[in-house]
């Protein structure tokens, strides 16, 4: 008993708390993270971090989670991922990106379809917003092989109060993902976005575009931004507005996204400019993915079969944060990416290359 | 004595990428050190040293408990944005981005208005 209880993987602090879990989840390996906040006046997790094991909790079988009298330590020994038809009440302090995101790793993988309906914030300053997942996240997916995954916004809900309903659909059931080749830095044709508001004058959505089309005028590409004006029950509780812009390549469908909300006190044209420019530093620093796309496709080429998987990478994008989850991915999965020189102009480009880990969907091996 | 000191080992991002007893901060810090390194090799000494010390401002207030360490979206400090798309040299940011776009982008005031 010991003996084992002395293998398992341990981590420190709060970082990175849904991506450990989930690669725990996927290889089937327990997990201990231990000193969580443990020096914060208030020491633990958080609402939305118990919130999240629940989760986990119920889209696996047999999963065991223990959480310390304090919670600054939880030990989890993952069951199988099953899925199935859920309704998950999100808290209100994360939005529901932040539970929808990580189940998107987990549901090709699944024994059962995946629909799950989320409640609560659909938006918030630093964790994905439904758009962002759809176009940012989605079109990854399918790279690997998940055609089959779509999210329908039924309400939307801005923070404070929320009130929003998002429901998650992967009808993709897969053992394992494609190997990924992507060495080509995708050629960006055109802007997309869309600019949304609950209980407030569509008015505001008009300011963001124009601010939008203004700051990007320089760049001379198709800028279209759609209008998406909440009202009555499915607007949720609280006013509020956002924008999401996703700059899309010609060919291969390769998304770069940025987005922002409303804030107290915030002008629409701030939160217009600072999306477009967030866009642009997004476009100069990135390879075949953003930032915020990275670590997804970076797992899903670690689960992929024994093959090499190749990622054209920005130099600038292997930043500290990077660092600390590829060390999170080598210590539960095993896998170890090597970053060559790419041979193209352009001298700040590296390909990330990793052997896949051989992963099978643990559920289809039964069946 | 001040040669030695010069010196710098080049580091291989691939060496450090998994030494676990190095802080990340360290690993990017080693490795752009080599990339200015090969750039520019004179008065890179100070250069580096002002900027470790820059770096070591900077991320202090990061090692607070409070900062959410586990989110989506990047966070980017929009005051730099602000200076390098908006600023006096906004024209070269958008030269250098231009061959991400099918189209060449074009920073002219005024002219058509048909955007």
């Amino acid at each position: 008993m010991s003996k084992s209880e002395s293998k398992i993987k341990t981590f420190r602090g709060p970082r990175n708390f849904r991506l450990r879990l989930v690669l725990a989840t996927l290889s089937g390996k327990a997990i201990k993270i231990e000193k969580i906040r443990s020096n914060d006046l208030n020491p633990g997790l958080k609402d939305y971090e118990v919130s999240f094991l629940r989760l986990l909790e119920s889209v696996t079988n047999g999963s065991v989670i223990e959480i310390s009298y304090t919670g600054t330590t939880v030990i989890y020994k993952p069951g199988l991922i099953i899925g199935g038809n859920l309704i998950h009440q999100c808290p209100d302090s994360k939005p529901v990106g932040y539970f929808l995101e990580s189940m998107l790793y987990l549901a090709p993988f699944s024994k059962k379809k995946f629909s799950i309906i989320f409640k609560g914030i659909t938006s918030s300053k630093i964790d994905a917003s439904i758009e962002s997942i759809r176009w940012g996240i989605i079109p990854i997916m399918e790279k690997f092989g998940v055609r089959e995954v779509s999210i329908h916004t039924l309400k939307r809900g801005s923070p404070p109060l929320g009130g929003g309903e998002v429901h998650l659909i992967c009808n993709t059931l897969l053992s394992s993902p494609l190997t990924l080749h992507a060495l080509e830095v995708p050629k960006i044709s055109s802007v997309r976005g869309v600019a949304y508001c609950t209980r407030v004058s569509p008015s505001i959505v008009n300011r963001m575009i124009d601010e939008v089309r203004k700051v990007l005028k320089p760049i001379g590409c198709e800028v279209n931004i759609t209008a998406d004006v909440w009202r009555g029950e499915n607007s949720g509780k609280s006013p509020g507005f956002g924008l999401t812009l996703a700059a899309e390549s010609k060919k291969n469908n390769w998304r770069f996204i940025s987005e922002d909300i409303g804030s107290n006190g915030e002008l629409p044209e701030d939160v217009a400019n600072s999306c477009c420019l967030k866009l642009l530093k997004e476009i100069s620093e990135s390879g075949c993915c953003g930032r915020n796309q990275l670590v997804f496709a970076m797992v899903y080429m670690c689960i992929g079969k024994e093959d090499i998987g190749r990622l054209k990478v920005h130099k600038a994008q292997i930043d500290d944060d990077l660092i600390w989850k590829l060390r999170d991915i080598k210590e539960v999965l095993g896998a170890e990416f090597y970053f060559k020189d790419s041979d193209d102009q352009d001298q700040n480009q590296l390909i990330a290359t990793v052997k896949g880990i051989g992963f099978t969907n643990s559920s289809k091996k039964i069946a | 004595l001040q040669n030695s000191h010069n010196v710098k080992r080049k580091w291989d991002l691939n060496e450090l990428l998994y030494l676990n007893n190095i802080d990340p901060n360290d690993v990017i810090k080693r490795w752009r050190q080599e990339e200015d390194e090969l750039s520019n090799d004179e008065a890179l000494s100070e250069e580096a040293e002002e900027e470790a010390e820059d770096f070591f401002q900077k991320k202090e207030p990061s090692d607070k408990t409070d900062e959410d360490l586990d989110h989506f979206q990047p966070m980017y400090k929009l005051d730099e944005l602000k200076s390098k798309w908006e600023g006096e040299n906004r024209q070269d940011a958008f030269n250098e981005i231009k061959s991400r776009f099918f189209v060449a982008p074009k920073i002219k005031k005024g002219g058509d208005d048909d955007g």
